[in-house]
């Protein structure tokens, strides 16, 4: 897909005063969010089992040769054919010729970020293949020919009046109003569909070294659809997806499905090991597994950024962020929004055309707090941010067009800070200076307007005037006056 | 085409590793030996059988809260009867029936057959022919209700887990609107955790069937507006009828 995150504070200004979208973006936060923290308070050893989980995952991306090969291993002795590639157009091909040779006519989707990653449908349609997204949310987007807002709820921002005008088409421009009457439309819609498609793509939410399983977590059903009717599977998975062992499953379905929508399980996992065995009545013929680098190798060159990896994509993150809350999905301008894809994106696709979005951040932490492998997001948007600013990045060779982005006078501002802020003396005459400076231009106390290129700090709070006397010195005082007390002898009722 | 060795060494390189194992993780179920996995499952089915009576009335409660229509039946007979009320109650007039050891116990077809439901039921052998699949497919998505057993199921999350190994078809319990399915006294797990490692046994004795599909009531979806919508691709309505 194009990454477009250089438009970020165009879409995000777009966003923010579009009072459909703000509501839409509440529905993220009352949903999924106190979803998650109810899971989070009554699931036993909750806090344990998310260190738990960010272990295993600490341990496999840090020996992720090793488990790669294993996995890969098991799934060809399951039958089933492992295709790497490098980047997302290699991923891209290989899906279309595997359609174009097997005489594939339609392929269903189940929601894959990876083929978000690929652009597939847009790829598929070229060589003439018919691509139907499955996921309610996704199949509304592709009517739509938009990006998923939310890697959960990929149509979140869709209202309904707007989703009843994009289903009447395929229907013979029949209208229906009602939430759950258009759910029925697209159940009929997709029913005849699932049968007659020649291939199902869908994603990977975990893949198993020790077994070759992949697992399949979906709400909807179109998961086991797509790998249950068509004749081929095809899934797509990034090369971080694998974990060690079948027995780690219960722990990571526990922590992905309560952190992503609140819910104790999805109504459908999928464990997947290989082909339709020939005892069986129905499932693929065929199982091929594509594993993307697709600038994951970069994350991974970067131990600074290597926990990023750990990712299980639950959302979680975006749910818990107030900037995404209101500059919502598509600000981010590619598959991941949120702090996830703030560090993703920028370092997945490079830093110069996603700069601003290690900066789209409060640095609140909230983030970090929802992850359920408690991945440490704003120590990487801080990284980025410096990588921005000072054009290194890590392991990565320079990227010096990224280079001090605000220019030579933001230059001049941090030296002198750098000065003030480097002894008792200069901190305390700065304080002293600038309560002389702004005194003249205050009122009672605050300061209603900064002057020049501080203004925009003022524009929608004052600025509180610098005290005449300073903590310290008052402190000091206090500090004193209770020592004085304390000598002549105050003890009463002693 | 990027070949699997380079791919690996490129990851390699970058991690600064070398070609070797690594000692595993305490924290993964990797570092569980197999004769102490063997000897754990073993710890499972008998904690199962003894607490066979306190979870399936957690499932009841959990299964419930998930949206199945949840049925006790004390006997097979109970069970078989309560199998074709439930087609009844949701007018279901064709159904087809997946292979399971319950229904050699339970004559659920016999029921059936009372109530007038028309039934095709799925031998253990598979369908060996592409058109003898497509004509099942067809049949799938045609008919009103699916019927299966259930190979295991959760008291924890209100799960049932299908495996292909009972003679099982994947659509019967996912492309008819309405499912309904029988789960037995003492197939009850307390948690996930015990289901995976009778998984992972499966594994080790190399008898991990093709597949394993956990349903938790019927398919549901949330991506309008955010609003809860319960029957989407799969099922519009499921039934569980525990017996015991």
């Amino acid at each position: 897909m194009e990454v477009k995150s250089g438009e970020f504070r165009k879409v995000a200004a777009a966003t923010m005063t579009d009072p459909r979208l703000q509501e839409a973006l509440d529905g993220v936060y009352t949903g999924f969010y106190k979803g998650r923290i109810v899971q989070a308070l009554t699931t036993d050893r909750w806090e344990e089992q998310r260190e738990q989980g960010r272990a295993i995952k600490a341990h496999v991306i840090e020996n992720l040769d090793y488990y790669l090969g294993m996995f890969t291993e098991n799934v060809e002795k399951n039958g089933g054919h492992v295709y790497f590639a490098a980047n997302a157009a290699e991923a891209a091909r290989y899906v279309v010729d595997l359609a174009k040779s097997r005489g594939v006519k339609t392929v269903i989707k189940s929601k894959s970020m990876v083929s978000e990653e690929m652009g597939l449908n847009n790829v598929l349609e070229a060589a003439g293949v018919e691509p139907v997204e499955t996921d309610l949310g996704e199949y509304i987007i592709q009517l739509a020919r938009e990006a998923p807002y939310h890697i959960i709820a990929p149509a979140i921002h869709k209202s309904k009046e707007q989703v009843a005008d994009l289903l009447a088409p395929q229907s013979g421009g029949q209208k229906v109003e009602e939430i759950a009457a258009l759910t029925r439309q697209a159940r009929e819609q997709l029913r005849p569909v699932f049968q007659r498609a020649d291939m199902g793509v869908t994603g990977v939410n975990f893949a198993v070294a020790e077994s070759g399983s992949v697992v399949i977590v979906t709400n909807e059903g179109n998961g086991r659809m797509a790998t249950s009717a068509p004749r081929i599977h095809m899934a797509c998975m990034g090369m971080e997806k694998v974990i060690p062992s079948v027995r780690d499953l219960a722990l990571f379905l526990r922590i992905l499905i309560r952190s992503a929508t609140g819910q104790r399980i999805s109504n459908y996992v999928s464990m997947i090991n290989g082909p339709r065995r020939p005892d069986e009545h129905d499932g693929p013929d065929e199982f091929h597994l594509v594993i993307v680098d697709n600038g994951r190798l970069r994350l991974l060159a970067d131990p600074a950024l290597r926990e990023a990896l750990y990712c299980i994509r639950c959302g979680a993150c975006m749910n818990a962020c107030p900037v995404y809350r209101k500059v919502g999905g598509h600000s981010y301008g590619w598959v991941y929004p949120g702090p996830i894809g703030a560090v993703v994106t920028p370092a997945m696709t490079g830093l110069k055309q996603a700069k601003d979005l290690p900066f789209a951040s409060s640095l609140c932490g909230a983030c970090r707090e929802a992850c359920p492998v408690k991945i440490d997001l704003p120590r990487m948007l801080l990284e980025l941010r410096s990588q921005a600013v000072e054009g290194t990045a890590g392991n990565i060779k320079h990227q010096p067009e990224a280079r001090n982005p605000e220019g030579p006078a933001e230059r001049l501002v941090w030296r002198a800070w750098r000065f003030g802020m480097g002894g008792r003396m200069r901190f305390d005459l700065g304080a002293r200076l600038a309560r002389v400076a702004l005194l003249p231009v205050a009122r009672r106390g605050w300061l209603k307007k900064a002057p020049g290129p501080a203004s925009g700090w003022t524009t929608s709070r004052d600025f509180p005037l610098p005290a005449a006397r300073s903590f310290r010195s008052r402190f000091k005082r206090v500090k004193r006056a209770a020592a004085r007390e304390r000598t002549m002898g105050g003890g009463h009722g002693a | 085409m990027t070949d699997r060795g380079a791919f690996l060494r490129a990851v390699r390189v970058v991690l600064d590793r070398r070609d070797e194992a690594p000692s595993v993780a305490p924290e993964t179920g990797l570092s569980v030996g197999r004769d102490e996995l063997l000897a754990e499952a073993e710890r499972v089915r008998a904690e199962a059988a003894r607490r066979a009576g306190p979870l399936l009335d957690a499932l009841a409660e959990s299964a419930a809260k998930n949206a199945w229509k949840v049925v006790r039946a004390r006997t097979n007979e109970d069970a078989a009867e309560a199998v074709a009320a439930a087609c009844r109650s949701a007018g279901a007039k064709s159904v087809v029936r997946s292979d399971h050891n319950v229904f050699t116990r339970s004559p659920v077809d016999r029921a059936l057959a009372a109530t007038g439901v028309q039934v095709t039921v799925l031998g253990r052998g598979g369908t060996a022919s592409d058109a003898g699949r497509g004509r099942l497919k067809a049949e799938a998505f045609a008919v009103d209700a699916g019927i299966t057993g259930a190979d295991y199921a959760i008291a924890e999350t209100g799960t049932i887990a299908l495996h292909p190994r009972a003679g099982l078809s994947r659509l019967v319990s996912l492309a008819p609107p309405v499912h309904i399915a029988v789960v037995e006294r003492g197939s009850v797990l307390p948690s996930l955790d015990e289901l995976f490692v009778l998984e992972r046994e499966s594994l080790l004795r190399g008898e991990l069937p093709s597949y394993m599909n956990l349903i938790s009531g019927p398919s549901r979806t949330g991506d309008i507006e955010a609003t809860i919508v319960q029957g989407i691709h799969g099922p519009l309505e499921t039934h569980l009828v525990l017996v015991g």
